[in-house]
């Protein structure tokens, strides 16, 4: 919770997350903070890399449980990049889980989906 | 017996082609036509009337054939207005459209049959704009046998046939392995409640654009359908529509690989149609319909839990996307605040009522699903709740449910709950819902859809399947 006070996130965007933060989340957030100055997109990207990552896209199948938190982190990912209202964004960010979840159905390595989100928001 | 009418409508391009399907329909339905013909007319020397099929790619093709057989670059001896007499301030350098106009129809004739256009599989009615943008007017005079006291036979197949055409347009260009498992949901029918709200307010702004309108609503739709294919594997579900779900069939990994897909295409759509309440409007709605869902599962702990808690997870399972429809369609159009909001407080209440119908549904033998489902598979569901507590049936259903349920059990839970009186109490409470649904209509102007919008509510309830 500390570690969380220091980023300064609001409540209502982590909530029914804030387990997530030390499993991965809060590091993909720092990480995503170096490539953007808004901390609404940057927990966005860090939102979209762990819900693929807990929902075992092109790994493993997800526990029920798993499936829906991820789910909620896809969708809260939608609703903070709506927030932000960059539609450019919002259309990047779908093509990387359109891209990712079609690769692993189609049996394709998948690149790495930090390099995706990245590579969005560098544009 | 002739009934006359006018249709007027704001178009926004240079070149545009408007669909009248749906509006002529209402038309028809508003004067009570059950068979004979309407006539449209062109009130204008640079608008016509053309019968064809509403694909986006197709209508780029007419208008870039009109520009290439009538140039709006060309010379035209009706732009030369030195040569012209009385020629109007403010006349524009339109002859290329009045050329274009030739290629086309002014007026033409449709039949009518049991209430509804005579058009085939492929047929829509549009008004071809060729000088806009501006304010368009035409005729209608609708002759033939009317039903004594107006208020025509419904159609069966509008206003989704052009939503339907989206659907299969979108799916069309996905990757093989995700297409195939969503075409064979969507394709297997589905009540597409929330793409037909969305065609409904679609139509209450000024801005309204059957294309774009269709576009949301399909976007919607794969949304829903999205939602279904993750909840048939945490549920654990085989079957949903009579066939296997994607997960019974294509295993967990492909079911999930297909929700997210298609969570994320129907939000690149959405985006795409930029419109950022809309795309407020949507996110909002799919964060509610994930917090629910983990809420639901969490509860399935303290089965079968209480009115409160089942009203919080139904909110955002099911009303949540159904009041987003509503709203998101409103919204697409540019209507006012009043009316979004109206229809906000509509969305949400008929969701509420269509989950408790839902529920009732599922003690009916004639819902198609089998007897006592929501009790085999510890779904939340208002009957039960009821039944658990009532005084004489309640310790006997809250012992069943605390053990393992067997047929025999379930079939026991079953006969109390039906003999509790809850199902009466929970389809009172739906009915009473779906009347202050149709309330929430009452003061704004949704004149045009307000009689689809209330037989859609009631239909949500009335229903045994």
């Amino acid at each position: 919770m500390s570690e969380r006070a220091t980023v300064e996130i609001p409540d209502r965007d982590l909530e029914s997350l804030d387990s997530l933060w030390s499993g991965g989340l809060g590091e993909a957030y720092n990480a995503f903070l170096r490539e953007t100055e808004d901390a609404r997109v940057a927990l966005a990207a860090a939102m979209v890399e762990i819900g693929i990552k807990l929902q075992g896209i092109g790994s493993h199948v997800a526990a029920h449980g798993e499936l829906l938190l991820g789910d909620l982190c896809l969708a809260r990912a939608s609703r903070l990049l709506a927030d932000v209202g960059d539609q450019h964004l919002q259309i990047a960010f779908a093509r990387v889980v359109e891209r990712v979840s079609s690769d692993a159905a189609a049996g394709v390595p998948a690149p790495g989906v930090r390099p995706l989100l990245m590579a969005a928001l560098a544009r | 017996m002739i009934v006359s009418r006018r249709l007027r409508f704001d178009t926004e391009q240079p070149t545009q082609f408007i669909d009248l399907t749906s509006r002529l329909q209402d038309e028809i339905h508003a004067s009570g036509l059950r068979a004979g013909r309407l006539f449209l007319q062109s009130l204008h020397t640079t608008l016509g009337v053309v019968v064809n099929e509403n694909e986006p790619l197709l209508l780029a093709d007419f208008e870039a054939m009109l520009d290439r057989l009538a140039p709006a670059g060309s010379v035209y001896l009706h732009d030369d207005f030195e040569r012209r007499h009385g020629v109007p301030a403010d006349e524009p350098a339109n002859g290329h459209a009045h050329c274009r106009l030739l290629l086309l129809a002014p007026a033409m004739t449709l039949l009518v049959e049991e209430g509804t256009l005579v058009l085939g599989r492929w047929q829509s009615v549009f008004a071809a704009e060729l000088d806009g943008p501006r304010s368009r007017e035409l005729a209608l005079q609708l002759e033939g046998d009317f039903v004594p006291g107006g208020r025509g036979v419904l159609p069966h197949h509008h206003p989704g046939d052009l939503v339907e055409v989206e659907l299969a347009r979108q799916l069309a260009v996905d990757p093989k392995p995700v297409q195939l498992p969503m075409r064979r949901l969507v394709e297997a029918g589905g009540k597409r409640l929330r793409p037909t709200l969305v065609s409904l307010t679609g139509r209450l702004g000024t801005g309204y654009d059957p294309l774009r309108t269709s576009t949301l609503a399909a976007a919607i739709e794969l949304i829903h359908s999205a939602t279904l294919v993750h909840d048939d594997y945490v549920d654990e579900s085989p079957t949903r529509r009579g066939r296997a779900t994607v997960a019974a069939r294509e295993g967990p990994a492909r079911a999930i690989e297909v929700g997210d897909y298609y969570f994320a295409k129907a939000t690149r759509v959405i985006a795409e149609l930029g419109s950022p309440p809309v795309t407020s409007t949507v996110a909002q709605a799919m964060e509610a319909i994930c917090r629910a869902q983990i809420d639901d599962v969490a509860l399935r702990g303290q089965y079968p839990g209480d009115r409160t808690s089942y009203l919080r997870v139904v909110q955002g399972k099911t009303a949540a996307l159904m009041s987003a429809a509503c709203v998101a369609g409103a919204q697409l159009a540019g209507a006012g605040e009043d009316v979004v909001g109206s229809v906000r407080r509509y969305g949400e209440l008929v969701g509420i009522a269509f989950q408790m119908a839902d529920d009732v549904v599922d003690y009916s033998a004639e819902s198609g699903k089998p007897p006592g489902q929501d009790i085999r598979q510890r779904t939340l569901s208002l009957p039960l709740i009821y039944a658990t507590e009532d005084r004489e049936v309640g310790p006997e259903v809250r012992e069943l449910l605390a053990g393992e349920l067997s047929d025999s059990e379930v079939e026991r839970v079953a006969e109390l709950v039906i003999a509790s009186g809850a199902l009466e109490r929970v389809g009172q409470e739906a009915r009473e819902m779906v009347r202050e649904a149709v309330e929430e209509l009452a003061p704004v102007p949704v004149d045009g859809v307000r009689s689809r919008l209330v037989e859609l509510a009631h239909s949500a309830v009335d229903r045994v399947s």
